[in-house]
Parts: C-alpha cells; structure tokens; sequence
C-alpha cells in the first residue's frame, strides 16, 4: 500500500517536473511575431534581419518570426491602412521623418524596452520626441561622394589632401568630364525624392553651417539669404555644364548606382553610404565589378562658407512596436536582438554601413575592410548635421522640394529666382 | 354540350355558387434561396464599394486628428480645396486635358483601326492581333516598357530619331513639363486604342449590309458613307465609348504614377496621383482632406457624365 503510495507520488512529482521543464517550451508554440520590414532588395539586410529572427526563435521555441519584405512604397501604403484598422504587424520599419505614427499613437515608448546602452546617444536623440523615443535606430549613414578613381586620373586631376574641391575646382572638374565625354554625376530621381538635391542640400550645409542650415529646414530662414541663392547660382553653373545625365528626370535610383560603376559609367555618384547595399553584391546581382576602383571625396567647400566640414548624418532604417501588438515583450527583445555588439559588428561587415548600434569598428575585416577604412578617414574632424532634408520638411514643403529642388532645378528646368521663389512661398514661414 | 379540352379556361361561373374547378394556384417564389446566392455578391458589393464610397463622403467633412479623435468641420476641406491649393487645379488642368483629348483619339483612333480590318486591309488578322495585344498588358508593365521607350540615352524614340538624323529633335520626353502629359497620353492611347477598335468592328459588322449596299448604289463615296451613313448608324455605340473613355481618363492613375509619378513639377500630376499623395505620401493620417477631393471629382465626373449623355443622345430614331 506504501509502496504503492510511494510509486503514484513519484509518478505525479515527475509528471510536474516535466512539466516545469516543458512549459516555456509550450509558453511560445504555435506563437508569430510579425515584422514588415523594407530593403527586399537588398540582400545582407535582410540577411541580417533575418538572422535576428532566427536567434529569436531559438531563445523561444515554438515562436515563428515572420518577417514580410516590402519596397518602401508598398510598406508604407500597407501600415496607412493596417494601422487604423488596429492591425498591421507586431514590428515594423519606418524612418525618422515618420512622426505621424507618434501623434496618432500608433507606435509605443521604447524606453524601458529596449537596453540604450548599446545605442548611441545621438542616433537616440532622433527618436526622442517629448520625452520619449519611439523608434530603434538601427541603420546610420552619412551623405558620401563616391568617385571613380581611374576616371578622375584620366581627366587629369588630383584629389586634393583633404579630398575636398573648391567650388570653382568642382565646377572645372565637371567641365572636363564632360568635355571628355564622361557623364560628371550619376544621378536619378525617377523613383526617389531627394537624390537629386544632394549636391544642393549638401552645399547649403558647409555654406551655412549647421545652424542656418537647420533653420533653412525649419521655415525659419527665407531662400531669399544671399547665401542660399550664391549656393543655387554655383548649382546652376553644375547643371548647365552638364553635370546630370540627359535621363536624370527617370532615372530610378538602383539605375543610377549601375549608371555609375557599369555602364555607361560616371566620375561621380552622390549618395548616402547605403550605396554599399546595392553595390557590394554580386555583380549578376547588380552589384559593382570587384576591381572597380570607388573611391569617397568630400563634398566641395563652399566659397566663404560656414562649415566646410560639415557633414549630413542621419537615421536610416529603423523599428517601431505597433501599439496594437499583443506581443509587445517579444518584440522589444527581437529589436533587442537586432542591436547587440555581435549583430552591429555583423551590420558593418555585411551591409558595409555605419550603424547606431555601438561597436568598435577599429577591428573591422572582410573583403571591402580597405572601403570601411576610406569611409571612416572621411569623417575624422567632422561636424554633423542630423538628419536629411526628406526627414525634416513636411507638407505642402515637402513635396515642393521634391518637385523643385530635387528634381526641376537640378534637371535644368528652372532658374534660381524661380525656384528660390517657389521653396519661400512653400516653406518659409514669415 | 361542345367538347371542352381539359386545359380550356373553365367558363365564367356565378358568384353564388362554389367554384366547381378552382384556378391552379401560382407557385410563389421562394425568398431564401434568392437571398441565398445573392447574398454573397450583396456582401462583397456592398462591403468594398457602398461602404467605401459612404466612408469617403463621412471622411470628407471630417478631419482626423491624433489618436484617432475625429472632428466634423463641415466644408472647410472643400473650402480649403477650392480656394488655397494651386496643386489641385493644376491637377484638375492636366486631368481635364488628358481626358477631353485622350477621349477624342481614342475613340477616333479606335474606330479608323475598325475601319481598317472592316475593309480588310492586306494582312488584317495579324494588325487585329497587334492592335488589341496592349489592351491585355497591365498598367505596370506598359509604363515600364514606355518610360524605357522614352529614355533619352537608350529610348527607341530618340534611337530611332537620331537613325533618321533628327537628332536635333531628340528630348527628354518624361522630363521635360511641355512634353511630359502627352508622352503618357501617347502611352495610354497605345494601350486602349485595341479596345475602342475591338467594339467598333463589331458594332460595324451588326450594320445592315442593305443599307451600305443601297449608299453604294447611289454612287456614294467612301468618305460620305462613313460620314452620313456608318457613324450615324454606329452613334449609340460610339457615344458609350465616349462616356467610357472619359470616366476612365477622368481617374487615370496608374500609368501617370509608373511613368512620372505626377512630376516634372506636377506637368502630369492628375486628381487620382493627388489623392493618393495627399492620403498616403504626407506625413499624416488625415484622410478628411484627400476625401474631399475624392467627393468632389467624382461629383464633377457625375456631372459631365450627365451633360455627355444629354448632348450626345440621339433624339431621333434611325429606321432601316
């Protein structure tokens, strides 16, 4: 009878036991965390997102991460509508521009979900808003010119030690190019609405320095400023010596990175250092041939200007948590699962892009280490500016400097009078 | 008493008495299972059609405010529409043009190919298979094809320009405002000219051969026929092709968003490539404001709809 007793109580002390143990197996089975995420056309982020994914799933067997690809187009299409609905995924992609996901509660603080130690500051700051940060910077960038190394020998000209023109050397160069029958700057904005305005955006910085630039942005300083129409005039001399290519009104943006380092080739693409998304892959895949001799120069000093070396730095890709969710933990520790040491280290050998995550980049290796090196030389005595044109404009501003500043003035099509006119009367609030 | 066959109506009889033989009863038709398989369609009709087209009037006079608070505000979007934003009639311009010209050729252009293969021009089955080819292409594709077409580097057109020696003729067609609307209603016309054709060969194989054959007699030309005789006689289906046309180019979107996404500086940005900006391009949920517009264009269509009928309608009969 004791001994009977005895075998039940083991039996049921077992059964219990495997049960705690079973239990956080079974605390997830049959889960989905959902994330949509943009740069289907990009292969290492989303080998990189993917892996996340996969880490995650591993912490929590049973959970299924399901991550749906999308061009930014489409991803933004899609949330406007899933969103108001109170659907829509668990984790999505968005950008620092985004604010409306804030104001109309849409996204949750991530304060005390996501671990900011491993965050720079101040790709932190461009998500805090009132207090709070709602979104996880993941993708850092910097607005680059890449150059064609051989083609600028061909020409005749040496890049200078600081790797920066002057205004009148930058507008000489693009005359020869031309001259030589070399397109100057690779550049398109059929499908994009800010490539266009590089040059321009990039002058008016180093012109006006950081201050004067932030309050050209914010409506506070008028297009009027003798500074900024010297900037558009010197553009206009650009765009007249041919600096653009003849298709620069429909050529997309994946088109003009081929453009530059294929065929029919150019001495110059402006572009934000994500350019190694699309250019370090197979050349099948549209990627750039492995000896293409790239190099990085710095965007020309500007006559009497502010801040020569001022550069644009912005947030790229980043992540939010839908307000929705009813997965809120699990996807805070898949963003945190993006954000690791490890994974930043990976984000910069494998996208070959700066990172908000904090990681030492001194030990970086791989294939393009010589690229990283060149990109970081160009950001040594730096002062940035935060944030891209298409990130702070809003509006009627917005899509007027997507029509006048990006792709009219730069395509030849208007003058400066008229196109310092026509951002005054969208932009600036008197 | 005279034969009577069983299904002969029974003679009237006097109120009085019972009815002997009464009147089979009708078989009144069940409700349910017309409900039944109605329901389905009813269901989808009215949940992305009605419900939608309802929605967007509420939307209209609307404005949603952060965290979803919605605020009635009367007209004051149509207001704002009408009196502060240059974008909307700029969009109004190219859609009126688009749609007043590209409705013309098309039907125009659709009834000349008909005319062609109603002769039986040498090769006629291949042309018919070549015209209305684009009619089954989507939007997506076609614009694609066209924005290479009109690339000006490697473009077929500024290809085929320079072979000929009229380099000097070569353009930016998509870049350039003064060329880029009619370069996209070139596309368009290419894509639906095969569908105006289509209809119109046979509308004009359902004419009476007697009737052109008597014009013949009387010694008519070619000319005259077509004028006096086919296209009276084809007004009805010429006049729906109208209205169709035009509905369908007074909401292009489509092609205008593949090939120029509205720009160079709105040249081609039309009501429908608005709307969408204005709901899903700014950095808003508000979608009172592209309501508006919504509501509004579509009671201007209403109305020239309305108008077209009236004034295209045949007053009187043709007999034949």
């Amino acid at each position: 009878m004791l001994k009977a007793v005895v075998n039940r109580c083991s039996l049921v002390g077992a059964l219990m036991v495997a049960l705690v143990a079973v239990a956080p197996l079974l605390a997830h089975a049959g889960e989905v965390l959902t994330v949509w995420s943009h740069e289907a056309d990009e292969p290492a982020k989303v080998a990189f997102r993917e892996l996340a994914a996969r880490n995650l799933e591993k912490q929590h067997p049973g959970l299924q991460v399901k991550i749906t690809w999308y061009e930014k187009g489409g991803l933004y299409t899609a949330l406007k509508t899933a969103l108001p609905a109170g659907q829509g995924p668990d984790v999505f992609y968005l950008e620092p521009d985004q604010t409306e996901y804030i104001t109309n509660g849409y996204i949750i603080p991530l304060d005390t979900l996501v671990d900011w130690s491993k965050i720079y500051d101040w790709a932190r700051k461009v998500w805090t808003i009132d207090g709070k940060t709602w979104g996880l910077p993941q993708e850092a960038y910097t607005d680059e010119l890449y150059y064609n190394k051989d083609l600028l020998k061909k020409l005749g000209v040496a890049l200078p030690p600081n790797a920066q023109f002057t205004q009148a050397q930058f507008l000489d160069l693009v005359k020869k190019a031309r001259a030589a029958n070399i397109t100057p700057i690779a550049q398109g904005v059929g499908d994009r609405p800010y490539p266009g305005a590089y040059v321009l955006a990039e002058a008016l910085l180093r012109k006006l320095g950081t201050d004067d630039y932030g309050k050209l942005l914010h409506g506070q300083l008028s297009y009027d400023d003798p500074r900024v129409v010297a900037v558009f005039t010197w553009v206009k001399q650009l765009v007249d010596a041919g600096a653009y290519p003849k298709n620069f009104m429909t050529l997309k943006l994946g088109e003009s990175h081929y453009y530059f380092y294929q065929k029919p080739g150019a001495l110059m693409l402006p572009m934000g250092s994500w350019y190694t998304g699309r250019a370090f892959v197979p050349v099948d895949k549209g990627g750039q041939p492995q000896d293409f001799p790239l190099g990085i120069m710095q965007f020309p000093a500007m006559d009497q200007g502010a801040c020569p070396e001022c550069k644009t730095l912005a947030v790229g890709a980043s992540f939010a948590i839908n307000a929705a969710s009813k997965q809120k933990q699990l996807a805070a520790e898949y963003l945190n699962m993006m954000s690791t040491p490890d994974m930043g280290k990976r984000w910069i050998e494998t996208v070959y892009l700066q990172s908000a995550v904090k990681t030492d980049v001194g030990a970086f290796s791989g294939p393009y280490a010589s690229y990283f090196q060149e990109l970081m030389a160009r950001q040594q005595g730096a002062k940035y500016f935060i944030g891209m044109p298409i990130d702070i404009l809003k509006g009627q501003c917005k899509d007027t400097f997507t029509q006048v500043m990006n792709s009219a003035f730069p395509g030849g099509l208007l003058p400066v009078d008229k196109a310092v006119s026509m951002m005054n009367q969208a932009c600036y609030k008197k | 008493m005279p034969y009577r066959h069983p299904t002969m109506t029974p003679p009237a009889r006097s109120p009085e008495l019972p009815d002997a033989h009464p009147a089979p009863r009708r078989k009144r038709l069940a409700l349910s299972p017309v409900v039944v398989f109605l329901a389905p369609a009813l269901v989808i009709y009215f949940g992305f059609i009605v419900y939608p087209v309802l929605r967007t009037f509420y939307n209209s006079v609307h404005v949603i405010q952060p965290r979803n608070v919605v605020q009635f505000v009367g007209l004051a979007n149509f207001t704002a529409l009408l009196e502060t934003d240059p974008v909307f009639w700029k969009a109004v311009g190219n859609t009126a043009v688009f749609a007043v010209i590209g409705t013309i050729a098309d039907v125009v252009g659709g009834l000349l190919l008909a005319l062609c293969l109603y002769v039986k021009v040498p090769l006629a089955r291949v042309w018919r298979v070549v015209w209305f080819t684009p009619v089954l292409m989507s939007y997506v594709v076609v614009g694609i094809i066209w924005v290479w077409i009109y690339d000006y580097d490697w473009g077929v057109v500024n290809l085929v320009l320079r072979w000929l020696g009229l380099g000097a003729l070569e353009h930016s067609w998509l870049g350039d405002p003064q060329t880029a609307l009619w370069a996209v209603l070139v596309t368009h016309l290419w894509k639906w000219l095969g569908f105006n054709m289509i209809i119109c060969l046979a509308a004009l194989y359902a004419l009476p051969t007697e009737v052109l054959g008597a014009a013949e007699l009387d010694n008519c030309g070619w000319i005259a026929k077509l004028v006096y005789v086919i296209v009276p006689m084809l007004r009805p289906t010429l006049v729906n092709l109208l209205v169709l046309s035009f509905i369908g180019k007074m909401m292009i979107f489509d092609l205008v968003w593949i090939m120029t996404g509205g720009g160079p500086l709105w040249s081609t940005e039309t009501v429908s490539t608005y709307v969408y900006k204005r709901a899903f391009d700014w950095n808003t949920f508000d979608l009172g404001y592209p309501s508006a517009v919504a509501v509004l264009w579509s009671v201007i269509i209403l109305v020239f709809v309305l108008l077209m009928t009236r004034l295209l309608s045949q007053r009187d009969k043709l007999e034949f």
